[in-house]
């Protein structure tokens, strides 16, 4: 026995108050005068004696009714030993899996047939609980002995699109198992798919007290084609520049040529024959699609015949849109136009499309229609052109500024205001690019830069920027300061081939294209996601309270009104396109496809299906004397707390009945 | 319906001693107070045949007339006699378990014959003690007579111990002429000490009366637990268990009041237990019945 909170004992103290009252002050007993002594006789000893037995019965009511009252509050427990284990019941768990390889034939059928014939067999002792589980696990009732309830639960489980992983399951049985305290006899109704299973095979240990009952629902393999990937553009600013390559999956012994279509929008673009190796990958690609301005919803398809057509379609979004222009501002005629021009438009997407202005005309132009804007050593900003430049900035705009000795002369970097001095003025020899930040994302694909040979450069002060180049005497070359919900780029050099050779160097082309989507936020998210991923909302950059409207695959609203103002993030649970509105008018669409593991229909061998079970039984054979003698924490407080009640009602009348006499003898 | 005003309780809401004696006496027990001697009076009794020396004046001269015979015309007597109230006010006597201790109770039975003895013309006195005598009202039938016995009745307060042998002997000195002498008391001694002492009183030609004033918890005492019994004469303490109070403290004081009836009959003495619980009128009509049965 064991006390919750074992410091209320303390106040077992409070005992001596009875005992001061009843033993060490002496009860005086009133005396009554009476007319005569003559007839009674001196017989103190029994008398005495039978007042002290009467208050004494009062005495120990009393100290017994604190004591008690301290115990309760102490939260006494008992170690129970009357676990499950010692009654001979367990917790049943029918774990039937709904991934989206249950949708082959009648598997789901089957695996609900069988949870429902598992279900017969419960025992009254017993108790079960229905899960369904794919990428996780979902209770579908609470551990009880309700027969009815949990075949209800079994005819309402549905198929999803989402991966399975018996990693989850261990993970869910083995939470039963701790929270039950009860041994878990869990029931897997699956098709046993070799990629169910983690790539570690601890995390799919069944741990203690846990034991696994396998019911598949398939015995062999299937042979089967799927369309694994699609690489695909997520936007398209030139149709002849479009490169679509798909991917197309054997697996389960399977292969031939297959027919592979491109679809856009419902209708057919296009179609080529692939001849797909057994067990193997070949890949068919579609250059060029003339697909309208706005959102498009782009599919690749085959024409498999296995016996698994829900994976041989294969979406995919694009958006096609004129290029973003982007304006070049300089003060002086050089080659850095020349260069610049050159390396955006020879992009990977021609997404941009430059345009170039003086300060002068920049400061008449709207600055809020250009993609980002860049400055080209420019020295003499006026003074509009400035205040534009830092509005737009702060509203979310991006500003590349290439700093030269004109821009130099400023001694002082446009919008970020960071102190520039020339550190090159003294030197002869040039410097090279000693390291470089490959994890931001404009810098990330540069390439080498070594090679650049940088003759003329200017120290900026880095401040509150993140350096993401240094050249090898340690002076920043590439800066960025995030300003409001702008970004400026800073590169410490020209663009021309005067300060630097860099734009003579093959990485000049990769730098600008990877800083212009960057500037440009063209990359932020990705074209496809798999069912189960995770989908941001917020950025953080959205107005607050400001709704997002999410469109499920069947145009139902995915959201409740209150989740499209607050959540930050959803699960998507189903394939197909995810329609999402944001309150600047920034519309997505988004495709989602089932993950391709699930199109794998391999299954798992008998050896390690016997070596998971064991990870189970063995563990239990050895926790089988301990499960016996497990104990229980059982807390009785309420059982204390109504003995305290009659013993404060029975000291009330013991209580009464001796004021009554004393009364009456008075 | 006047029973419901005789309850002691009742009396002792009344203002005046004068007032409690009128309303007890007046009620029913006027007129049945006669004298057992033959006397002079309007009531005639009986004939006698005349015998020498017989007052020729009592000689029915009618009768004789007729008959030639002399006969004696006798009267029922309604003498004076003369009552003396002999009062306990020993500390003992102001025990009481309701509003009307026993010294209420014997004062408004002392008054009430008072008041008795008023209306028929006797003389009355008034001895209170307890150790000693504490007051003497000599029997008279002065005019005032009444209200100095009710004063000396009212101003009576608890003293101490009840020592019965001394005062008793004062009282032969009191006592010219034999008469009723009335002792109102708890009787707190060994019966043969109490019918000891009184006895010379009977001698002397007196008509003895024993009111034998207790309270119904001395007689039945109710006790639920033990306690603590402080006699008030004493002051001596006893712890008293209730088993002793229920079983034998009863046997003893029945036993007592058995004793002393017995030896008080046995003496020529009239013996009444007065429960001090009981109605006023039902003492004094036991009392005053027996008194006639034996006129």
């Amino acid at each position: 026995m064991g006390f919750l909170a074992p410091w209320f004992l303390a106040g077992l103290a409070a005992v001596g108050l009875p005992v001061w009252l009843h033993l060490l002050k002496q009860h005086k007993t009133t005396p009554l005068p009476f007319s005569s002594l003559m007839f009674f006789e001196r017989r103190t000893q029994s008398s005495v004696k039978h007042r002290r037995l009467r208050y004494l019965l009062l005495f120990t009511l009393r100290a017994a009714l604190i004591a008690l009252l301290a115990f309760a509050f102490a939260r006494p427990f008992i170690n129970s030993t009357i676990v499950a284990s010692a009654r001979g019941g367990k917790l049943r768990v029918l774990a039937v899996d709904n991934s989206f390889s249950m949708r082959q034939g009648n598997r789901l059928v089957q695996a609900k047939s069988d949870a429902q014939a598992a279900l017969s067999t419960l025992r009254p002792e017993d108790r079960g609980l229905v899960l369904t589980f794919a990428s996780q696990a979902h209770l579908l009732s609470e551990p009880s002995t309700d027969i009815a309830g949990m075949r209800a639960a079994i005819r309402s489980i549905q198929p999803s699109d989402d991966h399975s992983s018996y990693a989850e399951l261990a993970h869910a049985l083995r939470s039963l198992a701790l929270s039950s305290k009860m041994p878990v006899e869990g029931h897997l109704f699956s098709d046993m798919q070799q990629t169910s299973m983690p790539l570690s095979f601890a995390d799919a240990a069944l741990g203690d007290n846990v034991t696994l009952v396998l019911h598949p629902a398939a015995q062999a393999s299937l042979r089967n084609f799927a369309v694994e990937s699609v690489t695909a553009p997520r936007r398209i600013y030139d149709v002849k520049k479009v490169h679509i390559q798909a991917t197309i999956l054997a697996t389960g012994d399977a292969g031939g040529t297959r027919r592979v279509a491109l679809v856009l929008n419902g209708h057919e673009v296009g179609s080529k024959p692939v001849d797909v190796p057994v067990n193997g990958r070949a890949t068919a690609e579609f250059n060029g699609l003339d697909a309208p301005y706005g959102m498009n919803r782009g599919e690749v398809r085959i024409d498999s015949g296995d016996g698994f057509p829900a994976d041989d379609h294969y979406y995919f979004s694009i958006e096609r849109s004129d290029p973003l222009p982007v304006l070049f501002v300089r003060a002086r005629e050089s080659r850095d136009l020349l260069y610049y021009r050159t390396a955006i438009e020879s992009s990977r997407d021609a997404a941009f499309k430059l345009e170039s202005a003086s300060p002068a005309q920049a400061a008449e132009m709207p600055l809020s229609r250009y993609a980002f804007v860049v400055l080209s050593d420019v020295g003499d900003i006026p003074a509009t052109l400035d205040q534009a430049l830092r509005s737009y900035v702060r509203a979310g705009g991006s500003l590349f500024v290439a700093i030269g000795p004109a821009a130099a002369a400023r001694r002082k970097v446009p919008v970020s205001d960071a102190a520039i001095r020339d550190a090159s003025r003294d030197i002869d020899q040039f410097q090279t690019a000693a390291t470089l930040d490959s994890a931001h994302p404009a810098t990330h694909q540069a390439g080498n830069w070594s090679d650049v040979k940088f003759f003329r450069y200017f120290s900026v002060e880095p401040g509150t920027l993140r350096v993401l180049a240094r050249l090898s005497d340690r002076t920043p070359v590439l800066l960025e300061q995030q300003t409001g919900e702008g970004r400026v780029l800073v590169f410490a050099s020209t663009l021309d081939s005067i300060s630097n050779d860099f734009p003579l160097h093959s990485g000049f082309v990769p730098f600008v294209d990877e800083t212009a989507h960057y500037l440009a936020r063209l990359d932020d998210r990705p074209a496809n996601l798999t069912v189960g991923a995770f989908l941001d909302l917020r950025s953080g950059r959205e107005p607050s309270g400001a709704a997002i409207e999410v469109f499920d695959p069947t145009g139902a609203r995915a959201l409740t009104l209150s989740e499209a103002t607050q959540a930050r993030s959803m699960q998507l649970t189903e394939q197909g396109f995810y329609e999402i509105r944001r309150p600047n008018r920034h519309n997505e669409l988004l495709a989602v496809n089932p993950d391709r593991r699930e199109s794998d229909f391999t299954v798992i061998p008998q050896e390690t299906l016997a070596l998971w079970q064991n990870t189970g039984q063995g563990s239990r054979a050895q926790q089988a004397g301990a499960a016996e003698t497990e104990q229980k924490p059982l807390d009785f407080w309420w059982y204390v707390m109504i003995l305290v009640l009659i013993l404060a009602v029975a000291e009330s009348l013991v209580g009464n009945w001796h004021l009554a006499v004393d009364k009456e003898a008075a | 319906m006047l029973q419901r005003f005789l309850d002691p309780a009742t009396l002792a809401g009344l203002s005046g001693l004068d007032l409690v004696a009128k309303t007890v006496v007046d009620g029913f027990v006027s007129g049945l107070h006669r004298s057992p001697d033959f006397g002079f009076s309007q009531e005639f009794a009986e004939y006698r045949a005349y015998t020498p020396g017989d007052d020729l004046r009592h000689v029915d001269w009618n009768v004789y007339a007729r008959t030639e015979r002399c006969y004696l015309k006798r009267y029922r007597g309604e003498t004076n006699t003369q009552l003396l109230i002999l009062l306990d006010t020993s500390a003992s006597m102001s025990y009481g378990s309701s509003t009307v201790n026993k010294l209420d109770y014997a004062r408004y039975v002392a008054a009430s014959l008072c008041y008795l003895s008023h209306e028929q013309r006797d003389a009355a006195g008034l001895i209170i003690f307890d150790a000693d005598v504490v007051n003497y009202v000599a029997p008279s039938t002065r005019q005032g007579q009444l209200f100095r016995l009710l004063h000396a009745i009212e101003k009576a307060e608890p003293g101490t111990r009840t020592d019965f042998t001394k005062p008793f002997a004062h009282f032969q000195n009191f006592l010219k002429r034999r008469g009723l002498v009335v002792v109102l008391s708890d009787f707190y001694e060994q019966p043969e000490t109490i019918v000891k002492t009184i006895e010379p009183l009977r001698f002397r030609g007196n008509d003895v009366v024993l009111f034998h004033v207790l309270d119904p918890q001395e007689i039945a005492p109710r006790l639920r637990g033990p306690a603590l019994f402080v006699d008030v004469e004493t002051r001596d303490s006893i712890e008293v268990s209730p088993e002793y109070v229920k079983e034998e403290y009863p046997r003893k004081i029945e036993a007592h009041i058995e004793a002393l009836g017995t030896r008080a009959r046995a003496a020529g003495m009239d013996y009444f237990l007065m429960n001090t619980g009981r109605p006023l009128d039902e003492g004094l009509r036991e009392y005053l019945a027996v008194r006639q049965g034996r006129m």
